[in-house]
């Protein structure tokens, strides 16, 4: 029977002086390097739709609230090929990124609209609708929040007849490395839901490699 | 009318022959005339030295000296005294022009023991005399090769002293340039505070242009790294003695602009209790890029002292960013003809700017000078080719532009490739500072590194004598297997050899060992065969990397050594056992395994480490899995997890509760 974990501290609020840490924590299931594969329902009212999708770290910068991959999608009816992007990641930090988006047309509703549909997102939302969360310790919360946003096909052309105009707004969970994710672009269907789990590609187990910058 | 015969006199060899001339006429003209030619001509310096003008001279003054010193005045003596006198002050002067930016000549003129001569002629009753030796003698304490002046020794500080009050200008800047030399601990500079020097020198902050900018380098020389001292001299009187040195920033000489800058960040960069304001900063930016435009010395040394200001803070990059500072230094990359110092200061100074901030990366990349940096890579001047291999390496932190495979091409590759082969391993360090960056690599399978010859001589160069070399190119190589393909792997284990990699790992140098276990690391993850490569030559290898595992008390190559075994502990059964041999071989009743110390490290990236490799060795879906808990727990290793259930960090604690549940699944029994 499996243990049932016991939940950490509720998030905290930091009155007064500012804590050294109140960023999320590193993970080491979201370094780079790292894989994850699932699916993107890109649902219409015309069809019912899911993409399959691998998104592998590339890129970390956690002093600057960065982070940086590439999506693939498979079985894409468009392409003859799986499709790869290049996207770049806000964490939402406190310091670098808050939980409002404050560009790619997301108002703060759209923000909070999308934010709550992540269950571990709610103990946050009142705090939330106060400050964009500055002031959030979420240091020891077992989720990071995250926006993903595509900046080019690494494989294909523009013509593709695929769009990258909108973000994901994403949660990672610490505790299995899974990511859900929706899809935002005021030109699209809305809540188009990204689900994905930490790959092991053929192992078994968990397997890290990493690189140094100079 | 200027005859051959005039002509030929002026030669080295003939002023040298003069200069032995018993007339002291004959003497003191060729004096004067060597004085003349060699001022600001390192050339002939350089021959005149090659002929051993120096201690000719020398022993001239030392001559002249004692001549004067036996001090009978009659009516011929008068006459030789004043030719004594001047012969002092030409010698004096020649010596110190000898001095001036010459190394070589500093080094002859203090082996020809000169010095001694050209300090007890300070003390000489003719204002002149002590001009001239002051003015000698400060020249030769602008050399870094100049022994030092040892302020805290017998009397020292009260010579000094005496310096400082002295009414010749020459001899107070002589005094504060000792300083500037010579000072350098906080000992020192508290001694010389106690001593009262900084009064002084605030007061010649108000002298003459000379004893300003004298003043201003001691001054910077005194406050470097010491806040007590800053604030003994900021503290009093209001921040007076501050205000004089913001004063100078818009003086009309630019070297005192420069020196006073300068003096500034020093007081900055030591205490943050002053000049921490935005408007200061700004201020020092803007100062500091207006200098660039100055086409002597001052306009050479900006870039250095603008590097000073914003190394390592990223507000004062952003600030030079908003500043256009990057459109300013590749301007000025731009001028035909760039003096070496010059060019060495710009390319450091875009390095820093572009150090942290991808905004900066990205507007230096728009600018489209990089083929500037790059054609610096093959510059005479080994310290433009080090600022350019910095200035690269800087740019190439844009993570971005890395995944896009913007810089792994022949026209950046190939140049520092070559380096690799330069005769300075400073140079070959700096351009594997650059490539290690370039290889992280995701697009293009480092082809072009390959085929020139890039692999050969990473490997060549960890073979090294010098162990920062061994490590730079163990790093690189660590960057280019990290998500490598399988090709690109074999290609590079093969050329390195298991027995190579073996001893690497085992290096005397723990940040050799660090790198080497962890292009290991790299190494074994992604496609399952790749894994073998750690049990080739009977497994030297991993043994190598248990040997390190069990003996060092380093964390970084914990770190990297537990990540191995975590990457084999992903593989199948067989790997599986493996690393249940390393970590259980030695335990007994006595002995437990290096693991258990490493779950109880400080570092949690160390716990978090070695708590994944159980993780992986206790993965439910393998067969052996339980076995292997069981042996697990005997060793008392999974007790010491249990132990670590809220443990402080987040990520040690989500994998132990993870090892934990997996424990659960093989039913009661073991919870």
């Amino acid at each position: 029977m499996p243990v049932r974990v016991v939940e950490t501290s509720a998030p905290s609020q930091i009155s007064g002086a500012i804590s050294e840490q109140i960023s999320p924590p590193f993970c080491t299931l979201l370094s780079v390097g790292q894989t994850f594969s699932g699916t993107q329902n890109v649902s219409s009212l015309q069809k019912d739709e899911a993409w399959r999708v691998n998104v592998r770290i590339q890129g970390y910068d956690l002093d600057h609230g960065y982070l940086c991959g590439t999506m693939e999608a498979l079985n894409v009816p468009m392409a003859d090929t799986p499709v790869v992007t290049f996207w770049e990641g806000e964490i939402v930090d406190g310091k670098n990124y808050t939980f409002f988006t404050g560009k790619w047309e997301a108002s703060a509703e759209d923000d909070i609209r999308h934010w709550t549909k992540f269950p571990s997102f709610s103990p946050f939302l009142c705090q939330v609708e106060v400050d964009g969360g500055k002031s959030l310790d979420l240091s020891n919360y077992p989720c990071i929040f995250l926006r993903w946003k595509e900046q080019y096909f690494v494989n294909v052309g523009t013509d593709c007849g695929l769009t990258i105009a909108g973000f994901y707004y994403v949660c990672f969970s610490c505790t299995d490395g899974s990511i859900n994710g929706f899809y935002y672009d005021p030109n699209s269907s809305p809540f188009q839901k990204l689900e994905l789990k930490s790959t092991n590609e053929g192992r078994s187990g968990f397997s890290f490699s990493s690189y140094e910058l100079q | 009318m200027p005859t051959a015969s005039a002509a030929l006199a002026h030669r080295p060899m003939d002023l040298l022959n003069r200069l032995a001339s018993p007339d002291p006429d004959i003497k003191l003209k060729a004096l004067r005339e060597i004085k003349n030619q060699i001022i600001g001509n390192r050339t002939k310096k350089l021959a005149f030295l090659k002929l051993g003008a120096i201690p000719t001279v020398a022993s001239i003054l030392a001559e002249a000296d004692s001549q004067l010193a036996q001090g009978d005045v009659s009516i011929a003596d008068k006459n030789s005294n004043h030719y004594n006198y001047n012969i002092i002050i030409q010698s004096a002067a020649v010596l110190g022009s000898f001095a001036c930016g010459f190394d070589a000549g500093v080094r002859a003129v203090l082996d020809a023991g000169a010095f001694p001569y050209l300090v007890r002629l300070l003390s000489n009753p003719d204002e002149k005399v002590v001009d001239a030796s002051a003015r000698s003698i400060r020249m030769i304490y602008q050399s870094k090769l100049t022994p030092k002046y040892e302020f805290l020794k017998d009397k020292k500080m009260e010579f000094l002293i005496s310096l400082l009050n002295s009414e010749s200008e020459n001899v107070t800047g002589l005094g504060a340039s000792i300083i500037t030399h010579s000072c350098e601990t906080s000992l020192e500079q508290t001694s010389l505070c106690d001593a009262g020097v900084l009064h002084k020198l605030l007061s010649l902050l108000d002298g003459s242009l000379c004893q300003r900018d004298a003043s201003l380098e001691s001054l910077a020389a005194l406050f470097r790294n010491n806040p007590e001292v800053i604030s003994k001299f900021v503290g009093p009187e209001s921040g007076r003695a501050l205000g004089s040195i913001m004063g100078l920033t818009k003086d009309r000489n630019p070297r005192t602009r420069l020196l006073s800058c300068m003096c500034l960040i020093v007081i900055r960069n030591s205490s943050s209790c002053y000049l921490q304001d935005i408007g200061i900063k700004t201020k020092l930016v803007h100062l500091l890029l207006e200098l660039l435009d100055d086409p002597g010395q001052v306009g050479d040394e900006a870039p250095f002292v603008f590097s000073s200001l914003i190394m390592e803070k990223e507000d004062l990059q952003k600030l030079a960013f908003e500043a256009n500072a990057l459109d300013k230094f590749s301007n000025h990359l731009q001028n035909f003809r760039l003096h070496p110092k010059r060019f060495q200061g710009i390319l450091l100074a875009l390095a820093d700017i572009c150090s942290k901030l991808e905004s900066c990366r990205s507007r230096f990349l728009s600018l489209q000078v990089l083929n500037l940096v790059i054609d610096a890579l093959t510059h005479d001047s080994a310290d433009v080719r080090t600022a350019a291999c910095i200035c690269i390496r800087s740019v190439t932190r844009s993570i971005k532009n890395l995944c896009a495979g913007y810089f792994m091409n022949e026209v950046l590759v190939i140049p520092l490739v070559q380096l690799l082969n330069d005769p300075l391993a400073s140079v070959q360090v700096a351009a594997l500072g650059a490539l290690s960056n370039i290889l992280v690599d995701f697009t293009t399978g480092k082809s072009t590194f390959v085929q020139c010859g890039g692999v050969k001589q990473l490997i060549q160069l960890s073979k090294s004598m010098d162990s920062t070399v061994r490590l730079n190119a163990l790093w690189a190589l660590k960057n280019m297997v990290f998500l490598a393909d399988d090709r690109c792997k074999e290609g590079i284990f093969m050329e390195l050899t298991a027995s190579l990699l073996a001893s690497l790992i085992c290096d005397h140098d723990p940040f050799v060992q660090e790198q080497a276990l962890a292009f290991v690391r790299n190494l074994i993850e992604g496609s399952i065969s790749s894994v073998e490569f750690v049990f080739t030559e009977s497994g030297i290898i991993l043994d190598a990397v248990r040997k390190q595992l069990e003996n060092t008390s380093k964390a970084e190559v914990g770190i990297q050594g537990m990540y191995v075994l975590c990457n084999l502990a992903s593989g199948n059964e067989f790997h599986k056992e493996a690393v249940m041999q390393q970590l259980l071989s030695q335990v007994d009743n006595e002995t437990q395994s290096f693991i258990i110390k490493f779950l109880q490290s400080n570092d949690s990236r160390l716990r978090t480490a070695a708590v994944w490799a159980i993780v992986n060795l206790t993965f439910p879906s393998s067969p052996g899995a339980f076995c292997r808990l069981v042996k697990l727990r005997s060793a008392g290793i999974v007790p010491q997890i249990r132990n670590m259930v809220n443990d402080p960090c987040l990520d040690v604690k989500l994998r132990v509760r993870t090892v934990l549940g997996q424990a659960m699944t093989f039913g009661d029994g073991l919870s």
